[in-house]
């Protein structure tokens, strides 16, 4: 048990903070700096701009003040697309992870064939954002489609779900999902990170392979799971290409898988609304923005960290 | 004494940052006033004015790889007339074509020879983005006026179209037969006819096999209906010219049909809605009509397999006038701020008027315009293709009128016939309440 | 035994629309739709062969390009990300709560608004229609994903150590060579992968950035046998996708590998 409690005990137990690292910080940084400066500031600066005016791409923009913002909240499309997205994220996020991290452990080690394993479990995120998903994703989910040849099988009369208003959205989540594969990589090397002398040290004082888990395995693995639910969160409030590939780019049927992003494409560029699209994506930060705050703050009560 | 330095370091990089972002929303500005600054049009422009060549046009267009093909030896044909004039392409699919337009326009780096089409010319010539092309060297004459007249904005030529289709209804023959059900006679059938010989062929054919793919998700059918009636989808004012009336009978037949089983149920027509032209019930030998394009019998017949036939659409006999109207396929337009407004007309000239051009291009931008290449290509085409070129002048004498460009912000249509329609089909709305919201949502649309 | 059994079952699910795609790959264009299921009644090679050749340049063109890009925005990647993580995970310095929370920040707008203004100052510098619009910006950390990722795994290794080379006298350079990266192989294993994949697959600012044929690349190239105002060659679209797949499988099959030689498999300690 030393080992566990010596892990538990670390966590308190802050190192102590060395100070004036300014010089080097500014060396290692100093990429980063120049592209924020030169690169990301820009552009991010010139939508803010831009969200306060109307700006139709065509010609010069005209200051409006807060009607963008203001009129995001009569906007009945922007409202069902808020609600649309919300219900993707908080559905589709934690299964995805869940059948991540799940995966990621049964295919950590000790098994033959285990590369093959990964990489044809990694495939489907590859073809994630294909125009050819529209397809194959009728193929599964179409009236004659593999869910529905299934389910005929138990005698059970599917339907279309890809093209109906209240499954459309379920089948882009059942996409998000089957692109697992990206988040398992990552749990899989963070799972290598952890050093076998823990392992080892435990099996010595005769802790149980759950034990081994739960004390070992899991806590040093939050700074990964963290990791992923921030990214994954953020992605998926984002996520644009899927919706607008298997909706044949509109959120149809009937507005039913109408992504926050796609919807702000859709006005940019379909309705040549920029203005208003920048004014959505900043408040689309904003929301991003709060949802990480929460996130980094609630992780001081579960994520552990080894300095 | 670390973080002294650092703080001011800090400074340093906010200021750069501040810069970069005055820098880019100042150019931003600038573009877009230099674009609009032009002649209020570009049309004062002295098409005369010095212009140097050896020089360099590009020319942007959307399509898939058979067109690019295609296009890319008319360039070269081009420019083997005109050594002194190179020819850029630029081209994607549809959807990306509109984003990549727009960005470049914005960013003052527009393509000097546009693809336009009517859903986005009105934004694009009432922003001064287009220049008028009556100023410019490219010989019309040989254009139908009707159909010249769709590209033109208060009389301004904006755009000239590079080809025509119609919108007609395809039907399977070989289907027809199967379900022991004549092929109707398209010269006299009523919308009423549609609907019972779709629903006798889905009756007749059995399971899995239907009468025809739902109309509703293309605003082309409400235009043919509403001008049967004497009334227009827009005015030449740029107003939606349809009764509410128009809009609830239009969305009453797609009910009608799925009733009588004439179509498939909602969740499959919206299905086979997004498959497009090779997954539609026409392409997978699974319906016996289907409301389509002249240009996209092609597709449908290559995709069957079947030698499918072209029908006028139902109730233009039993109607007030005809409702079919010739489409430009798309336009050609010149850009208002081109530095060579002479080479890039020469262009357009080219591929509108010249028989090399034609004889390459065939109908892959509709029917030619220009009516004298159009006759000499008929032997050329492909049996799919001198069908269309029969029935299109088979309608010729019927057509009264072709409907104005529709207005700025009419790019939002099809996106909102495709909601309010599939709201129809789920039945969560009745075809009146369809109406109502159409309008309402068309209106917004086109105020803006 | 049933372990395995289970997995490939699931494989299999998992793997059907890939499998549906490869299968109507051998198909004539026109029995894609009309003879929809998994077993193709005849292999027929000709949807390779006309979508290699479609294009104004044959296919290996834009395999060329997409790897020219995809290999500056790994380099840029793994260079440029590591150091930056390096900061934020050991280094004290004032502000660093703020610039860390600036670049997370810097990921969460949509790039469908910043794209007008990025292809402003591009055009600009008259890098429109180079691949320097889709390169320099790795090689300067605008991907903060990566920052974040190599920052939660640097944190996981052991203080201890770099303290004991603190001792030794090792500066932060050193320190960031000898045992950050040594130690990230898995962190930087999964940067290349993912930056290649997403780079591979990367449609829109590709589209945008990139505007004459001779530089487009595989995504650009695949969307244009797609036409959904007329005539589509999904024959060919899946051929390509499929023969465009072929590379990221085999980066993925080759890189997977340094994903599990962790501080776990280097003995250290």
């Amino acid at each position: 048990m030393s080992v566990i409690q010596e892990i538990s005990r670390s966590k308190q137990n802050v190192s102590p903070r060395r100070k004036g690292d300014g010089r080097w910080a500014l060396f290692f940084l100093a990429p980063w700096f120049v592209g924020l400066a030169l690169i990301t500031a820009g552009p991010m600066g010139a939508s803010l701009y831009l969200s306060f005016t109307d700006y139709d791409l065509l010609s010069p923009a005209q200051w409006v003040g807060l009607e963008n913002y203001t009129r995001m909240f009569d906007d009945p499309r922007f409202l069902n697309s808020l609600a649309v997205t919300f219900t993707y994220v908080f559905v589709s996020v934690p299964l995805q992870l869940a059948a991540a991290l799940g995966l990621a452990l049964l295919l950590d080690k000790g098994m033959r064939g285990l590369a093959l394993y990964r990489s044809v479990y990694y495939l489907p995120s590859l073809l994630g954002g294909s125009v050819a998903i529209a397809i194959l994703w009728r193929q599964i989910f179409g009236a004659d489609g593999l869910v529905n040849q299934v389910l005929a099988l138990f005698g059970v009369q599917g339907q279309g779900w890809v093209s109906h208003p209240d499954y459309a959205l379920g089948t882009l989540m059942a996409l998000n999902v089957w692109t697992f594969g990206a988040p398992m990589v990552i749990f899989l090397a963070g799972l290598r990170q952890i050093p076998q002398m823990y392992y080892e040290a435990a099996s010595i004082d005769g802790a149980s392979r759950f034990r081994q888990f739960r004390s070992i395995t899991l806590p040093l693995l939050t700074p990964i799971i963290f990791f992923n639910l921030v990214l994954q969160l953020i992605e998926a409030f984002q996520s644009f290409t899927r919706a607008f590939v298997v909706s044949g780019g509109n959120g149809g049927p009937s507005d039913s898988t109408l992504l926050y992003t796609l919807y702000l494409y859709l006005k940019g560029f379909g309705s040549l609304d920029m203005g208003y699209a920048s004014a959505m994506a900043w408040f689309l930060l904003l929301i991003i923005g709060g949802m990480t705050v929460v996130n980094f703050l609630a992780s001081k009560y579960w994520v552990f960290y080894d300095d | 004494m670390s973080t002294n330095g650092l703080r001011t370091r800090h400074g340093k990089r906010l200021a750069a940052s501040a810069a970069g972002i005055a820098a880019v929303a100042l150019t931003l500005a600038a573009c877009g006033s230099g674009d609009s600054g032009i002649g209020g049009g570009g049309g004062d422009e002295s098409p005369a004015a010095a212009e140097e060549c050896p020089c360099e046009i590009r020319f942007a267009w959307w399509g898939s790889d058979s067109r690019h093909e295609s296009t890319q030896k008319i360039i070269e044909a081009f420019e083997a007339e005109n050594p002194d004039i190179t020819v850029v392409p630029d081209f994607t699919d549809w959807d990306g074509y509109w984003d990549k337009l727009a960005t470049s326009v914005a960013a003052g780096d527009t393509p000097d020879v546009i693809t336009q089409e009517e859903r986005y010319i009105s934004d694009y010539s009432t922003k001064n983005v287009l220049a008028d092309l009556g100023t410019l060297e490219i010989d019309t004459s040989k254009v139908d006026d009707g159909v010249l007249a769709g590209g033109q904005i208060d009389g301004t030529q904006y755009g000239i179209p590079t080809g025509i289709n119609a919108y007609a209804i395809v039907a399977d023959p070989e289907i027809f037969a199967d379900a022991g059900v004549e092929l109707p006679d398209d010269t006299t059938w009523t919308w009423e006819d549609y609907v019972t010989t779709a629903n006798a062929v889905s009756e007749g054919a059995g399971e899995g096999t239907w009468g025809t793919q739902d109309y509703g998700f293309n605003e082309a059918g409400l235009s043919v209906m509403a001008r049967q009636r004497g009334e227009v989808l827009f005015t030449p004012e740029g107003e939606l010219g349809v009764s509410a009336e128009t809009v609830a009978d239009f969305f009453q037949v797609s009910l009608d049909l799925l009733e009588g089983g004439g179509q498939p149920d909602a969740a499959r027509t919206v299905e086979y809605q997004a498959a497009g032209p090779e997954g539609s019930l026409l392409g997978t030998n699974q319906g016996a009509m289907g409301a389509w394009w002249t240009n996209q019998l092609g597709a449908l017949s290559e995709a069957s397999g079947h030698d499918l036939e072209l029908l006028r659409m139902p109730g233009e006999s039993a109607g007030e006038r005809t409702g079919t109207y010739y489409k430009p396929a798309m336009f050609y337009s010149v850009s208002a701020d081109t530095a060579y407004p002479q080479a890039s007309a020469k262009f357009v000239d080219f591929m509108l008027n010249s028989q090399e051009a034609a004889d390459i291009m065939l109908t892959d931008r509709g029917l030619p315009a220009n009516t004298e290449v159009r006759e000499a290509i008929l032997d050329g085409l492909s049996p799919t293709d001198q069908k269309v070129a029969d029935f299109m002048a088979e309608i010729e004498g019927e057509i009264v009128d072709n409907p104005p460009v529709p207005p700025h912000g009419s790019a939002e249509l099809a996106d909102i016939m495709e909601r309010v329609n599939t709201e129809v089909l789920f039945d969560r709305i009745t075809p009146e309440e369809a109406a109502t919201q159409f309008i309402e949502e068309v209106n917004a649309a086109t105020a803006g | 035994m049933l372990k395995h059994a289970g997995l490939i079952a699931f494989g299999f699910v998992m793997l059907y629309p890939l499998l549906w795609m490869v299968a109507s790959s051998f198909k004539p264009n026109a029995l894609i739709f009309r003879e929809p299921g998994l077993i193709p009644t005849d292999i027929d090679l000709s949807n390779y062969t006309d979508g290699w050749n479609a294009l104004l340049h044959p296919f290996s063109h834009y395999l060329i390009n997409s790897a020219i890009v995809v290999l500056g925005s790994l380099l840029g990647n793994l260079l440029s990300c590591s150091l930056a993580a390096y900061a934020f995970a050991r280094l004290e310095f004032r502000g660093k709560r703020l610039w860390f929370a600036v670049m997370l920040m810097s990921i969460m707008l949509p790039i469908h608004v910043v794209i007008v203004p990025q292809y402003v100052l591009f055009s600009q510098l008259e890098w429109i229609n180079t691949f320097l619009p889709l390169i320099v910006p790795k090689l300067l950390a605008t991907d903060a994903f990566f920052i974040f990722l190599m920052v939660q795994f640097f944190r996981g290794i052991p203080r201890e150590l770099d303290e004991a080379a603190t001792i030794d006298g090792a500066n932060h350079l050193r320190i960031y060579l000898q045992i950050m990266l040594p130690l990230s192989l898995p962190a930087l294993a999964t940067t290349a992968i993912f930056t290649f994949i997403w780079t591979w697959n990367d449609f829109f600012s590709q589209l945008i950035f990139l505007t004459r044929p001779e530089m487009y690349t595989v995504p650009i190239a695949l969307r244009t046998f797609v036409d959904s105002t007329g005539e589509s060659s999904w024959g060919s679209l899946f051929a390509m996708s499929i023969v465009s797949l072929i590379p990221v499988f085999i980066a993925f099959l080759f890189g997977q590998k340094y994903l599990v030689k962790g501080i776990a498999t280097t003995g250290i300690k």
